[in-house]
């Protein structure tokens, strides 16, 4: 099986720690269902993740140095 | 202290460090001051300030309709751009749409391409040497009978009859016995083989059934991928002057391809969207979106389109964790108000649904609110704002 991370078109994903998620939603004030979504199936999710889970991705961006986005895991 | 890869002085990179740029600007901040050479520390802060200044002015504002300008910016644009579907784009003698029709095609989402393509680099040893890099091909490339020999037909007994290329099979990897495997188990028939030669004909004598077999023969994929009909190699230099041999293929199987030894699966890519969504998940399918507008943009000389525009295109194409297209059948079709799919296409439909669901519309969006008349939430829309009441002295104007 290919290791989908390896590739350069696949960021970062990382699952998010609950605590650190509360103070991200709270920063934006947002609801986690506010967030953009991931399919459980994505190939880059990493096996950990579950629904619910809030992945946090860091992109190589274009217009700055590293952008970081979050994902709402759902089914 | 952070390092820099210019020839600064410690208080330059102070300096600099200290404002609130992109590592990008700053960069180009240092690139300037290094060019200068003579410029003091003073001059560097004014330097960097002024930047700064000019970064924070120029970053978009809250309720900014950023939407709206994006639509405009890269529509502007897209009236120039070619009609005209077929060309050949620059590399390998390889038919991609281009223009309009590909832009078209990737907002609307389209589940196949109009013309597939891979790009497939490869990996240490395969992709410096050309037997290597054949192999791959090989394992790529759909091969058909009529690539590995001659094929007759003999009325008179009813029997088809290959002759195979002995050089064509060495080269290809494959043997005798394997076709006639493959033809054994692909048409269903006894096929027998003898050297180069193999024999086969339909069970019972009948020239319709000679001829469907001779039909179904010439279909069959005997080795490579079936999507795939064609490879073209090419030798590519790289930035610190070596050569690699880079794959470019007419139809695309993603999946299958990454899977195969000597494939650079880290860096190959292919222009469906949908694959690199399928295999490598909806980030890179966002990366792609991005890439693949931004490349038919600048095929066409229309580079200057900001890629802000386009990360914003493909942030709401893939925003509920699968590609949804810009029009009726995705993004539009999908909004919460009634109003505002009703005001973007097949308007009576949408109003009968919601009146037979009995719909609601909170109202939030803008396309409602100017349909009703109020104002939208947007700019100057959304700020409520009060007058001071406690004035001192003398009236003044604000």
């Amino acid at each position: 099986m290919v290791d989908v991370s390896q590739h350069e078109l696949v960021p970062e994903h990382t699952v998010l720690e609950e605590d650190v998620l509360e103070e991200v939603l709270s920063e934006y004030d947002i609801d986690r269902t506010d967030l953009p979504k991931i399919k459980r199936n994505d190939s880059a999710l990493p096996d950990e993740a579950a629904v619910g889970d809030v992945v946090k991705i860091v992109r190589n961006s274009r217009t700055t140095d590293q952008a970081v986005v979050y994902r709402l895991v759902v089914e | 202290m952070t390092e820099v890869a210019y020839d600064v002085d410690d208080d330059t990179v102070a300096v600099v460090e200290d404002t609130d740029l992109p590592r990008r600007l700053k960069d180009q901040v240092y690139a300037t001051l290094e060019e200068r050479g003579d410029a003091t520390v003073d001059d560097a802060d004014e330097l960097a300030k002024a930047v700064e200044a000019r970064y924070l002015d120029t970053r978009v504002d809250p309720l900014d309709p950023v939407g709206t300008v994006s639509a405009q910016s890269i529509g502007e644009p897209g009236t120039q751009l070619t009609m005209n579907t077929f060309h050949y784009a620059g590399v390998a003698e390889i038919d991609v749409t281009q223009g309009l029709p590909r832009l078209i095609e990737l907002v609307d989402a389209r589940k196949t391409p109009d013309t597939p393509m891979m790009t497939i680099y490869l990996e240490d040893e395969y992709a410096t040497e050309r037997e290597k890099a054949h192999e791959v091909v090989w394992k790529i490339e759909a091969t058909k009978i009529l690539a590995l020999g001659d094929v007759s037909t003999n009325v008179a007994d009813m029997r088809v009859q290959i002759s195979l290329n002995e050089d064509t099979l060495q080269e290809r990897m494959i043997t005798p016995e394997e076709v006639a495997e493959i033809i054994q188990d692909n048409l269903g028939v006894k096929a027998i083989q003898q050297g180069t030669q193999i024999e086969f004909g339909p069970e019972e004598p009948s020239y319709r059934d000679l001829l469907q077999l001779v039909e179904e023969l010439r279909e069959i994929t005997f080795k490579g991928i079936e999507d795939i009909s064609r490879v073209v190699i090419r030798r590519e230099e790289l930035d610190d002057g070596s050569e690699e041999f880079i794959l470019y293929t007419e139809g695309s199987a993603f999946g299958d391809a990454l899977e195969i030894e000597g494939v650079d699966a880290s860096r190959s890519t292919c222009n469906n969207i949908h694959e690199i969504h399928r295999n490598l998940g909806i980030e890179a399918a966002r990366e792609a979106i991005i890439e693949e507008t931004n490349n038919t943009l600048a095929e066409q000389g229309l580079d200057d389109v900001n890629v802000r525009h386009l990360m914003l295109v493909a942030d709401m194409m893939t925003n509920r964790g699968e590609i949804e297209s810009i029009g009726r059948h995705g993004i539009s079709g999908s909004k919460d108000s009634v109003l505002a799919r009703a005001a973007f296409e097949v308007t009576v439909n949408h109003l009968l649904n919601a009146a037979i669901h009995g719909e609601v519309d909170e109202l939030d969006g803008v396309t409602e609110n100017v349909i009703v008349g109020k104002p939208i939430k947007l700019g100057t829309g959304d700020v409520d704002l009060r007058m001071g009441s406690t004035t001192s002295g003398s009236g003044r104007a604000d």
